[in-house]
């Protein structure tokens, strides 16, 4: 099917794109178009305008800077993929970028573009919530930080004004004993999650638990936090009783609906099982022994 | 309001203008304005991969891309692989082992394959099984079940690397191509070992032959 008619506008710089937003009639921002483009064609979404961002050359970035991991507007899902200081520091974002979509998916879309996105079986928002990041919104009135926490409200819909652009989505660059990884399961290679655990440790000088962050991806209508699990575990040694401990709270949080898939019970107990595995991942990456935890 | 726009595509080389408007698909574009069907369309959702063609070199599916974001870009089909030097103006090593490996039945995902394949060749020229794999992940083949489809990569791949010496004027015989296999269960076409002087089975299906339908 084709989309319905619009009109395509290509802004070149970002205030350009904010002041259009302002203007035009209910204008829709197009990114990486890997989630807006089949919407368009089904007709899910038949806006009158279309707001062309990748013109925009000053949101092409990803980098280390002032403190945090930056990820602009137009870096794009293989961008990830494709950055030493990521697979360095940033374990979760090194394991989840090879597990999105396709190769020539990655090459599209972006990582900003998933967080307006906001699905829940988008597998960003419970890296973003893991690393307690945020986003930054432009609009007609200047620019404001919404944590990821306040950025997703439902299944696709955001805290987004519709006259603003998000121009950046960033995490605090990880400190001395941190670690962090991504576990997801899907049914084949290109599918989306059926179930997806973020987690990311930093243990302090005494190899103890000093701040846990755990995001969960499609158990729940947004990608969600299981802050239980997290304040069960800050303050302890990592081990794998405390790990099954965390992994059966983070389930009690999830939130999961039976589907072709699996059913919900069952998406309960891989939300256990991918929590133990993602901290067994993260608490060996930020330098604790390596624990046994179930494979 | 949604005026027709002229773009400029540089397609398998050549600088082509097409009128678009702006809710044309880059692959509507491609097959309809351009005339280049070897682009496929094989679903309405960006899973399949058979409109997989390079924009400025790196693959992408042109179902979920609009012709005018492509403005400017340099597009490479299917339709311009045997163009390439590789090729010295025959079929290119991608396309030769795709034949060779039998890595088609129907047909439908090839030019995706070959594009995927492609762009990872260029990248990695001497890729593991599971580079390739991963590869054409992103495409769908409902006949082959795969195993052929990664021959053909790795076929081209052994190709490209030896290019110099077919490059002088030699080609490399079929017992060169496999001397270095070590594995052979002995039947022609199969395992990777074929030993066979001929590029075809004996009374196979003729569209698989050299001279069958599948090329023309
Ligand atoms: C077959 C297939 C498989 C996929 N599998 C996965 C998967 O496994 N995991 C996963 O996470 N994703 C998956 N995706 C989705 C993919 O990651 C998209 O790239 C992503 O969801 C959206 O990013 P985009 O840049 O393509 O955004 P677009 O499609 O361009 O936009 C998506 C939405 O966000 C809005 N938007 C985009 N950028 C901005 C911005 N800067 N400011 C404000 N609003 C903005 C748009 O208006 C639109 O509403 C898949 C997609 C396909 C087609
Ligand atoms: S036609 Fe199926 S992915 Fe493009
Ligand atoms: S050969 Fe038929 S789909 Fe691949």
């Amino acid at each position: 099917m084709k989309a319905a008619s619009f009109e395509h506008h290509e802004p070149t710089t970002v205030e350009e794109a904010v002041s259009l937003l302002e203007s035009l009639d209910e204008p829709t921002i197009l990114a990486g178009g890997q989630s807006l483009v089949p919407m368009l064609r089904f007709r899910l979404a038949r806006p009158d305008t279309v707001i062309d961002i990748n013109g925009i050359d000053s949101l092409e970035y990803l980098h280390e800077e002032d403190g945090y991991l930056r990820i602009g507007a137009l870096a794009r899902h293989a961008d990830v993929e494709d950055t030493d200081v990521i697979a360095d520091r940033y374990g979760s974002f090194a394991d989840a970028a090879p597990l999105i979509a396709d190769p020539q998916i990655r090459n599209q879309g972006t990582v900003v573009g998933s967080m307006a996105q906001a699905d829940p079986k988008g597998d960003w928002g419970s890296v973003l919530i893991a690393h307690d990041g945020e986003v930054t919104a432009r609009g007609p009135d200047g620019e404001r930080t919404i944590p990821v926490d306040e950025l997703f409200l439902l299944p696709y819909d955001t805290s987004l004004m519709d006259d603003e652009l998000l121009t950046e989505a960033r995490v605090p660059a990880p400190v001395e004993g941190e670690g962090s990884a991504y576990h997801k399961l899907k049914r084949k290679t290109g599918d989306y999650a059926m179930a997806g655990v973020a987690a990311r440790l930093v243990l302090d000088d005494d190899g103890r638990i000093e701040d846990a962050g755990i995001g969960m991806t499609a158990v729940d209508i947004t990608n969600a936090r299981a802050a239980d699990a997290e304040a069960h575990l800050e303050g302890e040694r990592p081990s794998a009783d405390l790990f099954e401990e965390a992994g059966e709270l983070a389930a009690e949080a999830s939130n999961p609906e039976s589907d072709e898939h699996g059913d919900a019970g069952y998406k309960e107990r891989m939300v256990d099982v991918l929590t133990q595995r993602a901290l067994g991942d993260a608490a060996e990456r930020a330098g604790a022994v390596k624990r046994r935890v179930p494979q | 309001m949604t005026d027709k726009r002229e773009i400029t595509l540089t397609v398998n080389g050549t600088e082509r203008t097409v009128e678009a408007e702006p809710r044309k698909l880059l692959v509507h574009a491609i097959r309809e304005d351009l005339d280049l069907t070897g682009t496929h369309i094989g679903c309405d959702t960006g899973n399949c991969g058979a409109c997989t063609v390079l924009k400025d070199g790196e693959p992408i599916k042109s179902c979920l891309t609009f012709a005018v974001q492509a403005d400017g870009s340099e597009i490479m089909t299917v339709e311009g692989m045997e163009d390439l030097p590789e090729a010295s103006g025959e079929l290119h090593p991608l396309q030769e082992g795709f034949r060779e490996e039998h890595g088609l039945q129907c047909g439908y995902c090839t030019p995706g394959m070959i594009m995927s394949g492609k762009a990872l060749l260029d990248e990695n020229p001497d890729p593991e099984e599971g580079e390739i794999r991963e590869a054409i992940s992103g495409n769908l083949c409902r006949c082959t079940g795969y195993q052929n489809i990664v021959k053909s990569i790795e076929y081209a791949a052994d190709e490209l690397n030896k290019e110099p010496a077919a490059a002088d004027g030699g080609t490399v015989t079929a017992e060169q191509r496999f001397a270095d296999d070590d594995f052979d269960c002995g039947v022609e076409n199969c395992c990777g070992g074929p030993s066979t002087e001929t590029p075809h089975v004996e009374g196979a299906d003729p569209q698989f032959d050299d001279v069958g339908g599948d090329d023309t």
